[in-house]
């Protein structure tokens, strides 16, 4: 599960800390769509590299690679799955460009939550008009995932405590062995939703209909301007993707 | 029997839980681990049964050194009893739960139901059976998960915190089922904040502060240490306070009293026969 820490804000001060969350959210979006649009092997590694020095900027390369290393496994799942189960003419050519993809898909979107903090996330939904409730309960979900892992994990050692082998067996008693965990971990989950709803209400959730804030995020000259090059990127894309034939060393394919 | 040589253990590399611990724990004794929250006491005891494994050090159940026995083997010796019994109920009975572990520790079926009866009936909890863990109280609960380990008896029996939420009826019926317990020969640790709890019911007691064993010895003695009460916070017992109350107004009245009946005794003796 290493892999999620990728996604998880990492208190720091970096260039890409310091950004308007909106600004990083188009940046974001902005890399992950260029990632949907390509689907060969040179222009997806050619999109990947020019992330790393976005990670370097967020000083987070090192958790980066650390990510990428624990999700190796799925990689290699996904491209041995796709490989044999594919009916393009290159299956494996193209099994290695979608494994790239998710990998730059991911990237682009931990660049965003690697470095936004959940209540930067829910203020900068609320000034995009989104409503305080909606956005609240979004970044108290982002900020009840680490709790819940780990429950997750005092969960399986409970139940390894009552002979529960979690890494023994074959396959189907691997599966059936998730059940003991997750049942817990979602009526811990439930009784916890309450007892927080509970407390919030008697807190004065809701009270006063018109909220103010403390501290606004406000748009600074070099968020306009990671926003102008991310969109100057994206129509540039698009018109490279659909108007000019790629040359052909971009469109290399394995031989097989 | 359990030995813990200087056992260090570090969760992630960044937050040591156990700098260092050492102890023996002798078949049939009652030992209460007391001590702040972050000492490592639940840490500790996670080694007992093989859920943690020292990254110094060595533990040793019954002879034998627990790096060579899984966890499913080291739960047959030592039964782990956990703070918060929702961690582990995901069955919609009872009966189901507490078979369930016997199942997995290699009873066969029929075993499991006669344990469980025996078992339900020992706890008081005989209506139980058919109900379903999740419509019961908090408390209820936890007695629940108390059973799904007392049904396997083990050995040696480590409860985490086994008093919170339970009232002085519950605890008075959880005192008199550990000692009961014990008698027949079973080892029980527990690891507890309750002072009063464990100066009623637990004659040998092991202070922890900082991942280290402060202080290890006769309840009485670890529990009338001022240094070891603020090391691990405790509050001393009200019987300590009584005593020392005592002795400051009649010096003849020893600091340290560690009964009740103790108290009494020195009490009727000040007041010289008036009772």
């Amino acid at each position: 599960m290493s892999f999620l820490e990728v996604f998880q804000y990492t208190r720091q001060a970096s260039l890409v800390h310091d950004l308007d969350p909106r600004s990083k959210m188009i940046l974001a979006f902005t890399l992950a769509f260029i990632s949907l649009l390509f689907l060969n092997i040179i222009p997806l590694i050619i999109i990947l590299m020019t992330m790393i020095p976005l990670l370097v900027a967020a000083k987070s390369l090192q958790r980066w690679a650390r990510s990428m290393k624990g999700m190796s496994y799925l990689l290699l799942f996904i491209v041995i799955f796709n490989t044999l189960l594919s009916t393009v003419s290159n299956p494996f050519s193209h099994s290695i460009a979608l494994a790239i993809r998710l990998l730059a898909l991911m990237t682009s979107f931990s660049i965003f939550f690697l470095t936004v903090h959940p209540d930067q996330l829910a203020q900068s939904l609320i000034q995009m008009r989104v409503r305080f409730e909606f956005a609240f309960a979004m970044s108290m979900a982002m900020r009840y995932v680490p709790t819940l892992g780990q429950e997750a994990y005092a969960i399986m050692d409970a139940q390894k405590a009552r002979g529960v082998e979690l890494d023994k067996g074959n396959i189907l008693k691997r599966i059936r062995n998730i059940v003991p965990i997750i049942v817990p971990l979602i009526i811990v989950s439930i009784r916890r939703a309450l007892s927080v709803a509970e407390s919030m209400e008697s807190r004065g959730f809701g009270a006063s209909g018109n909220r103010t804030y403390m501290e606004l995020l406000r748009f600074r000259r070099r968020d306009w301007a990671v926003m102008f090059v991310s969109l100057i990127v994206l129509i540039g894309s698009i018109y490279i993707r659909f108007f000019v034939p790629l040359p052909s060393w971009m469109l290399f394919q394995l031989p097989f | 029997m359990i030995i813990v040589e200087d056992v260090h253990y570090s969760y992630d590399g960044i937050y040591t839980a156990l700098r260092g611990a050492s102890l023996q724990i002798e078949k049939g004794e009652r030992v209460a681990i007391m001590g702040t929250n972050g000492a490592g006491k639940t840490t500790l005891i996670k080694h007992m049964n093989g859920l943690l494994r020292p990254q110094v050090g060595r533990v040793i159940v019954d002879g034998v050194d627990a790096k060579f026995l899984s966890i499913a083997e080291l739960s047959r010796t030592v039964g782990l009893v956990w703070q918060n019994p929702d961690h582990q109920l995901f069955l919609d009975s009872v009966k189901k739960e507490i078979e369930f572990g016997l199942k997995n520790l290699g009873f066969t079926p029929e075993a499991a139901e006669e344990q469980c009866v025996k078992t339900l009936q020992n706890l008081g909890l005989e209506g139980f059976a058919e109900r379903s863990p999740f419509a019961l109280s908090g408390g209820e609960r936890k007695r629940v998960a108390l059973a799904t380990v007392l049904a396997t008896e083990p050995q040696v029996l480590a409860l985490d915190e086994p008093t919170i939420g339970q009232d002085a009826h519950q605890k008075e019926l959880l005192a008199r089922m550990l000692m009961d317990l014990n008698e027949r020969g079973r080892t029980v640790i527990v690891v507890t904040h309750d002072v009063e709890f464990v100066i009623e019911n637990f004659p040998r007691t092991i202070a922890m502060a900082e991942g280290r064993i402060v202080a290890d010895g006769s309840t009485a003695a670890v529990l009338s240490n001022d240094d070891v009460l603020e090391r691990c916070s405790l509050t001393p017992p009200q019987l300590t306070v009584a005593a020392r109350a005592l002795h400051r107004l009649f010096p003849q009245v020893s600091e340290r009293l560690s009964l009740l009946s103790e108290l009494e005794d020195v009490v009727s003796e000040i007041l010289g026969g008036m009772t």
